[in-house]
């Protein structure tokens, strides 16, 4: 139980990665939606 | 319990999406009723050329339906009955079809409409045709041998045009 430091861990890449893939998830499914809506 | 504030909007973010996505599959299947195309009415498939509307495939113009033409599809090891179907464009049209043998896929490519087609099992889709040209039908559901030559063509055909 050497480093229990964890209030201090940096979590700001971490933050913006799954911000960035839960981002394009939303804009492949808008596509999607959106190429479901146009087709009759 | 200590929870990062990074984690905090993590989990606002991946709730919020969640319920977001359940609201939208909700309106879907609730307000504007969509569901399987088939399950809703069965019947015997060893006398289905025997049962109304299937012991006449084809195209036919109906009144009084919320829909203007009613095409009847049977399916078969490895044809479809028509083998061609022409609609004007424009139209609200239902397609009503089954299998008479194994299960086929019905799917008119770049279009909505790809049904499953069960013996025994009606599928249903009722689609608004706003685009004019040709369309290839396929069966999408191996059904033996010939699978690859089951196919059939949508002709949609604008009734202002020559």
């Amino acid at each position: 139980m050497a480093n229990k430091k964890k209030s201090e861990d940096n979590l700001k890449g971490t933050f913006y990665a799954v911000m960035g893939v839960g981002i394009f998830v939303i804009l492949v499914w808008v596509y999607c939606f959106n190429l479901f809506i146009d087709r009759f | 319990m200590h929870i990062h504030k990074y984690e905090k909007y993590f989990l606002v973010f991946g709730v919020g999406t969640l319920v977001a996505f359940l609201i939208i599959l909700g309106i879907g299947a609730f307000h504007q009723g969509s569901h399987p195309n088939s399950g809703k009415k069965t019947l015997d498939y060893e006398k289905v050329k025997e049962i109304a509307p299937f012991d006449n495939p084809g195209v036919h113009k109906v009144e009084g339906k919320d829909w203007d033409y009613e095409v009847v599809i049977l399916a078969s090891a490895f044809y479809y009955n028509p083998p061609e179907i022409e609609v004007p464009l424009g139209a609200k049209v239902k397609f009503i079809a089954t299998s008479e043998d194994v299960i086929h896929g019905f799917e008119i490519a770049g279009t909505n409409i790809n049904m499953m087609l069960e013996p025994g099992y009606v599928s249903e889709y009722v689609a608004e045709i706003n685009q004019a040209g040709e369309f290839l039908i396929v069966c999408n559901e191996y059904c033996g041998t010939g699978h690859t030559l089951m196919h059939s063509m949508l002709k949609v055909v604008d009734p202002n045009e020559s």
